[in-house]
């Protein structure tokens, strides 16, 4: 599943840490997020979709042929 | 307060421990059946139960001036990844353990190691096997 995350992070300005510090998670677990290496449960979808005041959908593409386990 | 007074006791039961053991090793001259060993399980264990408790205490000690340390701390103790990974790698030495465990059994057996501690190590396997399929029951039902 591929993301937006970096690029709506970068264009509010805002650092890792401090994206990190408002939702609650971990620096480490935006950088993973960022790099597509995690995917994130439905809560904190919803929690990145309210604070960029987004739809999931915008923030996350879900591809078909991605190899998820 | 509640959880204050708890770290106390179990750092004082670990002093304890450690102290009598020692007390035992020192004291008993000729030790017989379980005196043999008990001292040196206690020393052992009392170190431990002390080394936790005590640093419980050093640690809330610690962060109890620096709520921003404090935060942190929890945020990375209920991080979704970091309870993912942590799931996971416990998840894959389970697997490696039945593995383990299976071949030390057979190992006993070819060995022809005491029957009490063939039986207590397969009994020991099962109950963990059993506890792993008791919680999956319980799983499948709240899930």
């Amino acid at each position: 599943m591929k993301n937006r995350l970096e690029q709506l992070r970068k264009e509010r300005g805002i650092k890792q840490e401090e994206l990190a510090a408002i939702l609650e998670v971990s620096r480490q677990t935006i950088g993973s997020l960022e790099n597509g290496r995690y995917n994130p449960s439905i809560v904190l979808a919803f929690k990145l979709a309210k604070f960029f005041n987004l739809s999931i959908e915008e923030i996350f593409i879900y591809e078909e042929d991605s190899d998820e386990k | 307060m509640k959880n204050k007074m708890k770290d106390y006791l179990i750092t004082l039961l670990g002093l304890v421990m450690l102290g009598l053991g020692l007390y035992f090793i020192k004291s008993v001259v000729e030790p017989e059946g379980i005196m043999r060993t008990l001292p040196y399980i206690l020393v052992g264990v009392g170190c431990g139960v002390f080394g936790s408790g005590m640093g419980t205490m050093i640690q809330k000690r610690s962060i109890k001036n620096h709520p921003e340390i404090a935060k942190q701390m929890e945020i990375d103790k209920n991080d979704e990844r970091n309870i993912a990974v942590g799931n996971a790698a416990k998840a894959k030495a389970y697997d490696m353990m039945v593995f383990v465990f299976g071949a030390l059994m057979l190992s006993f057996a070819l060995m022809e190691v005491d029957l009490i501690a063939t039986l207590l190590l397969v009994g020991t396997y099962l109950f963990v096997i059993f506890y792993g399929i008791y919680h999956r029951v319980q799983l499948e039902k709240k899930m």
